[in-house]
């Protein structure tokens, strides 16, 4: 099963890293993130000078006895993070060079990440995309029990394989609606091979709304160096388009046009404030989503990456 | 088309084996399902395009060898109707005659007429097999011709190759008989004489049939263009023309119409390079015109070469015609009469006057005085002083002629001396007056050999034997400047009757002594010799009638103007005479020690060493082509300069340019040494050769598509 392939003493591991400061911008980690919104909780924070609009209740009527002036009483509010986690599972996905399968190191992430969440007592929630026919949702919870049915349904998308050829974008526009008031933290696992841009605009959409966001671009290896020689018919994995070729002669020109790729897709995702992370598949899990989370404790409480 | 050996056809099957290499290649190739497959699609869609294009172009060139291979394998052909000429394939003797006259370059469809018989002479040489025994003769005049029949077909089609137009006209009828000759001396029963000609009418003559009723088969093929056409300068020859002052030439051209149409034509006069006239001339069909230019050599020249040329038809060879023009050198002759007579025809120098001065022109080449023996005394400085004769400058003259003149006193025979050692030429003829003891005391230094008294041969003879008994000229050195004239028999020469003559005695200290002509008997008749830098040259018989017929011959006139020629080194150059193509021209070699001859492709010939030495004259024989050819020559003093005087030039003979057809019955009738003429009007063109090249270039296009 699915818990099986994760490693807890990995996880473990990644729970010592101060995640915490980083996550508790929004607050919603109880006990160790806070959050800087201000509200009405149970922790008296400190007193404000009344001004209209505040509610009466607040009103410190010692203070006023005291003082002869109207305070009114502020708390620190303890709240939850909640992180929605995109898979992309669409056919491309499927690839493997020759070690885990893109689908398969892009659901590990999340689910060591779903772990984290979760043993911190936040929400996680989870959305896998790629096949019309099938909607797969997850809704953020933050009950231990919760990561039991979150990692069955991960170990179901990841059974079944990665079909369809639906993007993100679909999955990223339903969160924009389910957290209009809410603010969370979307983590999405895709190789973003998307004919249009929708996923970006629909990533940048999420930013604009004051979501965290971070992306998990996972390419194979071979995708990047285009390892292959000899006579070689490629195969589409979105679609029934082939290619015969001789891979040496186009593999500079494919090499230039992937690079232009990341470049391009980096850039759009890094001047959006999205957190952006190449996750190569061959690359050692840990490393990853110790990037994710180096990448997210660098930023201070109640700042808010532009 | 037809098949022989339809069964191969079979082997088309074989195209099945390219589709099933390109289908199991396709599966061959390693899959791989690959997730960015747009990138490779959208960047390289060209590339993918040009892939498939290439993959079914090797298909296509694997399919088309497998066919061609079968077909080929099959032996196609097809079959036309015969166009040339009925050739019989198997053992046989033939003889290929193919004319490459002047006249073969005639230009047809923009190449040589005679590149077309050559290739037609070997499709015959193809069909008629290995085992057939072949010659070619060359039907132009004096080819040289093999010696053989061969089966080495492979000599005999690069013979065909190299054949090119000649400068010579044709002469058909001799290559015939040589053709007729070789086919003799083989074994074969079939024997066939193959004639690639224009048929000239000029080539072929009907008086001298190469064989008989005996002879070889004969197969002319009409290879002659429908209509020919052309025009030549037939002729062209210089004379001085005085009425345009001291440097005026003359130029007479002769244009030849040989078509059936009448047209204008453009002449042009050159002289060295450059062009000086040009005029036009309307010739009728058939007609012959001549056009005379007036023009005056450059400034400093002496003698040139000129040409008429003529353009605008297609047959360029003979369109120009080449002349040596030269002023002529005024040879200053003193005549010293020993038997002056106031009956002129009675006088000794009645006849020698005459052929120095014909008609007494101006432009005869030579200026003549006459004096008396006693006269000549004027030319002793030791005699001015007397008053006895009026003064003479011997330094005025450039030779002088002893005729029967008396032994003069030893003085004036050294101031003769003194004169010929400086260069001087000095003609000595015997006479009634001359005493040979008398000669002997005084004239010795001006003799190359010592006279003895003189014998008459028709002695005590009856009037009607006194012919019979007269001596005649034979063995005179043709190639000797004072025989240039005439042939090595020239009736002119030889026809002439000595009655008396002087006998020679021992030599004198002369040196390079010869006899240039004897008599019949034996007696020297001309003797020459050198004294110093000049010449004197002795006749054995008197320069009048007295002794000989000569004087009423008409080689007198010539001989007695080339001997003072000589005499003076003013030969009559070999340029001025006409020489054809092939041809051989005398050289005179003076005191050159190296003599190069270059003709108009260059360098021809190099005369020195034995080749050269102690020769009066040499021979040149390498008149290949028509024009200039120039000499050069090195003296005794090693001074090398370009000896205009001897330059010559060459021309084609103009019975060649008339490209009229001869007869059919000018051709000699075909003989019976023949086999049984084939029936099969159909030629077989086999295909599979080309099929072959096709395989070829089939695969080299698939090994360039495999290695792209």
């Amino acid at each position: 099963m699915l818990r099986d392939r994760i490693d807890p003493a990995q996880l473990a591991r990644l729970g010592t890293l101060p995640i915490k400061a980083r996550v508790i911008v929004e607050g919603a980690l109880s006990g160790l993130h806070r959050a800087s919104v201000h509200g009405s909780s149970v922790e008296f924070s400190e007193h404000k000078e009344y001004t209209p609009g505040d509610e009466l209740r607040h009103v410190d009527w010692k203070a006023y006895a005291k003082g002869d002036r109207y305070y009114v009483k502020q708390y620190e509010q303890e709240s939850q993070l909640t992180v929605y986690l995109v898979l992309d599972a669409s056919a491309s996905m499927a690839f493997a060079g020759g070690g885990l399968a893109k689908l398969e190191y892009a659901g590990l992430s999340l689910a060591a990440l779903a772990y984290l969440v979760i043993q911190q007592q936040d929400k996680a929630g989870l959305l896998a995309c790629g096949d019309r026919e099938i909607e797969t949702m997850v809704p953020p919870r933050a009950r231990s029990r919760h990561l039991h049915d979150l990692l069955s349904v991960l170990d179901q998308v990841m059974t079944r394989g990665a079909v369809g050829d639906e993007s993100p974008a679909a999955a990223l526009h339903r969160i924009a609606e389910l957290t209009r008031r809410r603010r969370a933290l979307i983590v999405l696992a895709s190789d973003l091979f998307d004919t249009e841009d929708a996923t970006l605009q629909a990533l940048a959409t999420l930013r604009a709304q004051h979501h965290d966001v971070s992306v998990l671009h996972v390419l194979d290896p071979h995708e990047r160096t285009f390892p292959y020689d000899g006579l070689t018919e490629f195969h589409a994995l979105e679609s029934t388009n082939r290619m015969l070729v001789n891979p040496a002669t186009i593999r500079r020109d494919y090499l230039e046009r992937m690079e232009q790729f990341l470049t391009r897709t980096r850039g759009m995702l890094t001047a959006a404030g999205v957190d952006y992370h190449l996750a190569s598949t061959d690359r050692p899990l840990e490393a990853t989503l110790l990037d994710v989370l180096v990448a997210r404790s660098r930023l201070q409480p109640g700042r808010r990456a532009s | 088309m037809g098949f022989l050996a339809p069964l191969m056809l079979i082997g088309i099957l074989a195209i099945s084996v390219p589709i099933a290499i390109h289908l199991i290649g396709r599966r061959r190739a390693r899959i791989v399902k690959f997730a960015a497959l747009d990138f490779l699609l959208a960047t390289k869609r060209k590339t993918a395009r040009r892939l498939r294009l290439r993959e079914r172009l090797v298909l296509l060139v694997r399919a088309l060898v497998c066919v061609a291979i079968a077909v080929a394998l099959a032996k196609p052909f097809t079959s036309c109707e015969r166009k040339g000429p009925h050739v019989t394939r198997g053992p046989q003797a033939a003889v290929l005659v193919i004319d490459d006259s002047f006249a073969s370059g005639y230009i047809v469809d923009g190449k040589p007429w005679l590149r077309r018989a050559a290739e037609e002479a070997r499709r015959v040489l193809i069909q008629l097999g290995p085992e057939a025994e072949v010659a070619i003769v060359r039907a132009s005049e004096a080819a040289d011709q093999p010696s053989e029949l061969t089966r080495d077909h492979v000599r005999l089609r690069d013979q065909l190759l190299a054949l090119a137009p000649n400068a010579r006209p044709a002469d058909t009828t001799r290559a015939l008989a040589r053709a007729a000759q070789l086919l003799a001396a083989s074994s074969h029963v079939h024997k066939t004489v193959f004639l690639f000609s224009l048929m000239q009418r000029t080539g072929l003559r009907t008086d001298e049939p190469p064989w008989g009723k005996d002879g070889p088969q004969l197969v002319a093929l009409d290879l002659r263009p429908s209509k020919m056409t052309n025009l030549a300068v037939t002729a062209l020859r210089v004379d001085p023309d005085p009425g345009a002052g001291s440097r005026g030439m003359a130029f007479d051209a002769e244009v030849g119409n040989f078509s059936d149409t009448a047209t204008k034509v453009e002449l042009q006069l050159s002289i060295g390079d450059r062009v000086v006239a040009r005029g036009t001339l309307d010739l009728g069909p058939g007609e012959k015109k001549g056009k005379r230019f007036l023009a005056t050599l450059p400034a400093g020249t002496r003698i040139t070469d000129a040409s008429v040329s003529i353009t605008g038809d297609n047959l360029a060879i003979d369109n120009r015609r080449w002349v040596s023009a030269s002023l002529r050198d005024q040879v200053r002759v003193l005549l010293v009469d020993g038997d002056p007579r106031t009956v002129r025809h009675d006088d000794e120098l009645f006849y020698l006057e005459a052929a120095l001065r014909p008609g007494d022109r101006d432009d005869s080449g030579a200026s003549v005085r006459t004096i008396t023996a006693e006269e000549l005394a004027g030319i002793d400085p030791k005699a001015k002083g007397r008053g006895a004769a009026p003064q003479i400058d011997i330094a005025d003259f450039d030779v002088v002629v002893l005729a029967n003149v008396a032994a003069m006193p030893a003085e004036r025979v050294a101031v003769l001396a003194d004169w010929v050692r400086a260069g001087g030429g000095i003609m000595i003829t015997p006479g009634d007056h001359v005493d040979s003891a008398a000669y002997d005391k005084t004239m010795l230094p001006l003799m190359p050999q010592s006279l003895r008294d003189p014998i008459d041969t028709t002695w005590g003879a009856s009037p009607e034997d006194r012919d019979s008994r007269a001596l005649h000229l034979v063995k005179w050195e043709a190639d000797h400047p004072i025989f240039t004239p005439f042939s090595k028999d020239a009736p002119e020469l030889a026809d002439a009757k000595f009655f008396k003559i002087a006998l020679l005695g021992p030599t004198t200290a002369t040196a390079d002594r010869k006899v240039l002509a004897r008599y019949t008997n034996g007696a020297a008749a001309l003797v020459e010799a050198s004294i110093g830098a000049g010449r004197t040259v002795l006749y054995t018989s008197s320069i009048d009638r007295d002794w000989n017929d000569l004087p009423i011959h008409p080689g007198f006139l010539p001989l007695v103007q080339q001997a003072v020629r000589h005499l003076a080194r003013k030969h009559t150059q070999g340029g001025q005479a006409e020489h054809l193509v092939g041809s051989s021209v005398v050289l005179a070699t003076g005191d050159l020690r190296r003599l190069e001859v270059r003709g108009p492709r260059g360098l021809g010939a190099v005369f020195e060493g034995d080749r050269i030495t102690g020769r009066s004259s040499v021979r040149y024989a390498k008149t290949d082509l028509p024009g200039v050819y120039r000499v050069v020559g090195t003296d005794q003093t090693g001074a090398t300069r370009d000896r205009d005087e001897l330059a010559f030039v060459v021309n084609l003979d103009p019975r060649g340019c008339d490209l009229a057809a001869a007869p059919p019955s000018a051709l000699p009738p075909s003989g019976t040494a023949s086999g049984a003429p084939p029936t099969d009007h159909q030629r077989r063109i086999e295909l599979w050769h080309a099929l072959a090249a096709l395989v070829l270039l089939l695969l080299l296009a698939e090994g360039f598509l495999v290695q792209r």
